[in-house]
């Protein structure tokens, strides 16, 4: 790896331990993705362990445990940076089924984290949709960590970043370096086989879920490699985009992906192709979205005890969807519905009066917390509108402690109204 | 029979060997697996109710959220990690999760490795020259 005289400098210790292990990892993981020298970042998006993934019990200490050597003597980082949604808001803790135990744990362990991350000068957004705060800019290269901001930023604003981790983003963030690899390099990022909707599918009819569930069918059939969507309307709205990538993002692993019209990547299939052929032309019908809506409901059972939203955090249009179903009307006595979302957003929300419609018919309206892995710790039968949430929920353990109903934001508001889940399959 | 195959390692972290556990379907170590146990518990997947600990893990990517990497590490730290890994292409997010807990890994063979190896075959991972053997009775 060619290293320059400021990384050289980093290397020796000149700038501290922290320093140091950060460019130690930064070169490691380089090394091992077969890059030749490190890039300069404009922005990071971080996600710290010990503030997001279980901060109790014995991955609590771990997580702190990751990340000790790195932070032990940074007071800022080298670029603008966000950070991931906390793990819980400690208000709703006991709602979600955490015991008093687990809630003191994580009160110390995430504040800690959060208090520090604070003081090196991290914008507080705690938010999986960082792209609200901080937008990428063409070609610039940045880390995030957060694999819907990932595809994101490459995807809708043609930034450049890998699929980086909690540990290299917030490298990337020490230093102002990160490996010119994978997605940073052009040649990584054409697509590699493109995707259609079936003649007995309408983009113009799909609900939020439809996407989902349009996203989930895609990723079984491009798996790991580069799709470019073909026929997706040139108007599909943020909401309706979120859905697409969050579960993509997450079932396919990908960093990059185009859509011919929408992307900046993808003013034509040849351009997005990169004039290459596609590997493999894939078709979503019916029968592939009725199979994911199958996958993605993980038990017949119609009696609901959690509605969870906000993974990714919800946005304003399913916030008003919430809110116009349950708005008048009392949520089911014994049923608990959490929406989550970004506080900007909240606030937004709160000045439109959706946020009084969902708290006055007895749902949790909440900010800054990460409910698909908080959520984990309920027990009965889940509904959500998010796939990705999902996969979550139905996994960790092979226990099946907990079941999953999936539909669009309004199914799942109707379900809290009821308890009954009446959700429609297309 | 013995076959030898050409990747990338990530790392020059020795030999090792062990049995092969191959699965066509990507891997998500955060929520795909089970940390304290090892066992894969992603709905839908191929390998699920396999147990990972201690195999040569063959897959084609990993998959999973950004977070993939720490849900590898509270593997490896709950004693669960397989020995190697050994797949097609190479997730910045497996790459990272190796790196920490020096899990060898080797990936971007010529060949398909899911084709070619077999759940049970006896795998030498040689992570200082990139290459794996393939040892079959």
């Amino acid at each position: 790896m060619r290293l320059n005289r400021e990384q050289e400098d980093m290397l020796s210790g000149k700038y501290g331990r922290g320093t140091q292990k950060a460019i130690e990892i930064l070169i490691g993981l380089g090394e091992a993705q077969g890059a030749e020298e490190l890039v300069k970042i404009s922005y990071a998006h971080l996600m710290p362990p010990d503030v997001m993934f279980f901060p109790y019990g014995r991955q609590g200490r771990w997580a702190h445990e990751m990340t000790r050597e790195l932070t032990m003597d940074i007071d800022r980082l080298r670029v603008t940076a966000t950070i991931e949604p906390l793990f819980c808001d400690l208000a709703i803790a006991k709602t979600i089924q955490f015991t008093d135990d687990m809630i003191a744990e994580m009160t110390k362990i995430q504040g800690a984290a959060s208090d520090f991350y604070e003081r090196i000068g991290v914008i507080p957004n705690y938010s999986a949709l960082p792209f609200y705060v901080r937008p990428g800019k063409f070609g610039e290269h940045v880390s995030i960590a957060e694999s819907i901001a990932i595809l994101w930023y490459n995807t809708m604003f043609g930034s450049r970043c890998e699929r980086d981790d909690g540990v290299t983003s917030l490298s990337a963030a020490i230093t102002g370096y990160c490996p010119l690899a994978g997605a940073h390099l052009s040649e990584n990022r054409p697509g590699e086989v493109t995707i259609r909707l079936g003649e007995d599918l309408n983009f113009k009819q799909f609900t939020d879920a439809d996407w989902d569930a349009f996203s989930l069918a895609s990723s079984r059939l491009c798996r790991e490699k580069r799709p470019v969507f073909v026929g997706i309307p040139r108007d599909i709205g943020l909401t309706d985009l979120k859905h697409l990538f969050a579960v993509i993002a997450v079932e396919s692993g990908l960093a990059v992906m185009h859509i011919v019209g929408v992307t900046p990547e993808a003013p034509s299939l040849e351009t997005a192709l990169g004039g290459r052929k596609p590997q493999a032309e894939y078709v979503v019908g019916k029968k592939e979205l009725v199979e994911a809506y199958q996958l993605a409901n993980t038990t017949s059972d119609r009696d609901i005890d959690f509605i969870l939203l906000g993974c990714p955090h919800l946005t304003l249009r399913e916030l008003r969807e919430l809110a116009e179903e349950l708005d008048g009307k009392k949520i089911k006595d014994g049923v608990n519905l959490v929406a989550v979302t970004t506080r900007m957003l909240l606030e937004q929300a709160r000045d439109m009066g959706y946020v009084n419609s969902i708290q006055n018919a007895g749902g949790i309206v909440s900010c800054d917390m990460c409910i698909a892995f908080a959520g984990t710790q309920v027990t009965g039968v889940i509904a959500t509108n998010s796939i990705k949430a999902d996969f979550f929920y139905a996994g960790f353990s092979a226990e099946g402690k907990r079941k999953v109903r999936f539909g669009s934001t309004r199914d799942c508001a109707r379900a809290a109204l009821t308890g009954k889940w009446e959700g429609r399959v297309p | 029979m013995k076959q030898i195959l050409k990747g990338k390692s990530i790392k020059k972290l020795g030999t090792v060997e062990g049995e092969a556990l191959v699965t066509t379907d990507l891997v998500a170590f955060w929520g795909g697996t089970d940390w304290e146990t090892g066992d894969i518990v992603e709905v839908g997947h191929e390998a699920k109710g396999k147990n990972v600990e201690g195999k040569i893990l063959v897959f084609p990517a990993g998959k999973g959220g950004a977070g993939d990497t720490f849900g590898y590490y509270y593997l490896a730290r709950s004693g669960k990690a397989p020995k190697a890994l050994i797949c097609n292409r190479a997730q910045n997010t497996t790459i990272s999760g190796a790196l920490l807990v020096d899990t060898p890994m080797i990936y971007g063979f010529k060949e398909d490795v899911v084709k070619i190896i077999k759940s049970g075959d006896w795998v030498r991972v040689n992570s200082d020259e990139g290459e794996i053997e393939i040892i079959r009775s």
